[in-house]
């Protein structure tokens, strides 16, 4: 009997559904799961496990590199514990967007860390993968018959960008995790996903409302954040049936509570509209969702509304690399240099330019930061009071590496000499905190896909491939 | 009254890497409806703060939470060259000291 015809028998009755608990052990495996919360979970006998392990919010570099962004040492152990907890209790366990952006070679590294695991602790299980990259053919052909649409401030999606990204995935729904669940899996390991699609493909199958299942998924996926104080154990949903269906939400930490409160606001967390979730397959409506305190641990949440949706359609997130960047780095306690940097910089970087056309002949792109005055916001202007020091950042992006650290190292010296009028600290205008104070940080990459592509078919995208271990 | 002393959570995310959010929580309905009702936290008051026109500015009540969200166009797509935050954590400066 397979995985999920196993859960099958055991939910179903004469009267319907059981209630179905479902155990997310982690909002991002590989930073480290908390033990206790996670081993408390497993003693509540949950039907299945999932654990997310990607996002997009680092940025377009592990997308694009291929590189994971948690360290090895930590994913595996991680991996080995959520692996043999589910092992030990026979439930299926699911886990999303490998090795945090869920391209190939994400995904494969992950594979490898599986099978290992599996090998040394002499764990057998039929492990499911499924991949999410997508095919460049379809993508150029979708662009060309109109059906790719920006999802925000971002240009519209060219056939050159296409062709520029290093990786470029789509994110799976629940049919991708269903398809693997119905092939025998016990483990699955998904590519690019959905963050609710770990935790509503099992309830979709057995049969459980979709609308409270998906806000399910939505809330658990992030594990406790949505308690109060939130933290990264381990949590505990519980669909119920009853009354159009509900959740239960129970963090295995007892310190963290789940009010009404904390689990509507979770709801505002990374999204640009906190009523409506937009899913491959439909919309999750959560303006009708009610919240109900249970106990002071416990809230229950039920009302939501899932949609169908008319027009299949996939989010797609590609990666291209622009260059090798290259950083000078120092600080600055001279008050007239301060007051001087934003004009500095400009000017000195217009010497480098000159000083530099001859030995380097390709294109490059200089940002400077002056840390202390506008290097996280764009104030529009200096702050009223300037500070005693800041600190300096500029960026190089160029083709090759050499020539990345070549330009900043010019421009180190020539910030450092740089005359301006009302001078005083002749002896050099910056600090290095310890040299070289020019650091080559290797390739540098950009978003080149964030868009959404309307598809008539989600299986051919997202192929299944299961094996025995 | 400032924001910063109204509020009990002023908060700035990326939703997606084209999109920044800011959310506001309050302690009490009156704090929510005061600022909900508030002039300067409408579009029109907010997108010169950020450098945006106020039609990418999107202003969102959230009365289950006594939340406001206020959703606006990144004008920098998330760690692409010039970026200067990359998962936008640090975009709230600019509501800390608005008067409502």
């Amino acid at each position: 009997m397979s995985a999920i015809e196993r859960l099958r028998a055991q939910v179903k009755t004469a009267d319907g559904l059981k209630p179905l608990r479902v155990l997310s052990a982690s909002g991002q495996l590989g930073y480290g799961v908390p033990e206790a919360a996670f081993n408390e979970g497993l003693k509540r006998e949950p039907h299945f496990i999932g654990c997310d392990m990607g996002s997009i919010d680092p940025g377009p570099y592990y997308l694009g590199s291929g590189n994971i962004a948690t360290s090895e040492a930590q994913t595996r152990g991680d991996l080995a514990l959520v692996l043999k907890g589910a092992h030990s209790h026979n439930v299926p366990l699911l886990i999303g967007t490998a090795g945090c952006a869920g391209a190939a070679p994400h995904l494969d590294a992950v594979l490898d860390m599986v099978r290992a695991i599996a090998h040394a602790e002499g764990l057998h299980f039929k492990l499911a993968s499924i991949r999410a990259d997508m095919p460049r053919d379809v993508v150029k052909h979708a662009i060309r018959q109109g059906k790719v649409k920006s999802l925000g401030a971002i240009a519209d999606l060219t056939e050159a960008d296409v062709d520029a990204s290093t990786q470029l995935v789509g994110q799976m729904g629940i049919e991708a995790f269903q398809r693997a669940l119905t092939a025998g899996a016990d483990v699955v390991v998904a590519g690019r996903a959905c963050d609710t699609a770990v935790y509503a493909a099992i309830p979709g199958m057995l049969g459980y409302e979709l609308g409270p299942a998906m806000h399910m998924a939505k809330i658990v996926e992030c594990a406790s954040l949505c308690t109060t104080p939130g933290g990264r154990d381990a949590l505990l949903g519980t669909l119920e049936t009853s009354g159009g269906g509900s959740f239960i939400v129970d963090s295995m930490n007892p310190i963290r509570n789940a009010s009404p409160m904390s689990v509507a606001a979770h709801s505002l967390y990374e999204q640009g509209d906190p009523y409506r979730v937009y899913e491959p397959e439909g919309t999750l409506h959560v303006d009708s969702a009610k919240y109900e305190q249970l106990d002071a641990h416990r809230t229950r949440v039920s009302g939501a509304r899932w949609a169908p949706a008319q027009q299949f359609t996939v989010k797609i997130e590609g990666a291209a690399k622009v260059g090798e960047r290259a950083l000078m780095l120092a600080g600055c306690a001279d008050p007239r240099a301060i007051a001087a940097m934003k004009e500095i910089l400009p000017a000195v970087e217009k010497t480098v330019r000159e000083l530099t056309a001859k030995t380097v002949k390709e294109k490059y792109e200089v940002y400077h930061r002056v840390y202390g005055i506008d290097g996280v916001f764009e104030w529009g202007g200096p702050p009223r009071e300037l500070p005693r020091e800041v600190f300096v950042m500029v960026e190089i992006i160029a083709e090759t590496a050499d020539a990345a650290k070549a330009v900043a190292t010019v421009f180190k010296q020539f910030t450092l000499h740089h005359g301006f009028p009302g001078r005083i600290s002749t002896g050099g205008n910056l600090a290095f905190p310890f040299t070289p104070p020019e650091v080559v940080t290797g390739p540098a990459y950009r978003f080149s896909a964030y868009h959404v592509m309307a598809v008539d078919e989600l299986a051919a995208l997202f192929p299944v491939t299961v094996e025995q271990l | 009254m400032k924001l910063i002393d109204l509020a009990k959570v002023i908060r700035s995310k990326n939703a997606g890497p084209t999109t920044l959010t800011l959310d506001i929580l309050f302690n009490d309905e009156a704090g929510y409806q005061r600022a909900l009702n508030s002039p300067s936290l409408q579009p029109q008051a907010i997108a010169p703060l950020y450098g945006l026109k106020p039609e990418q500015v999107e202003l969102i009540p959230y009365a289950p939470a006594m939340a406001i969200k206020i959703s606006m166009d990144r004008k920098v797509v998330a760690g692409n060259p010039g970026d200067r935050d990359v998962y936008g954590a640090q975009q709230h400066g600019p509501l800390l000291e608005i008067e409502i």
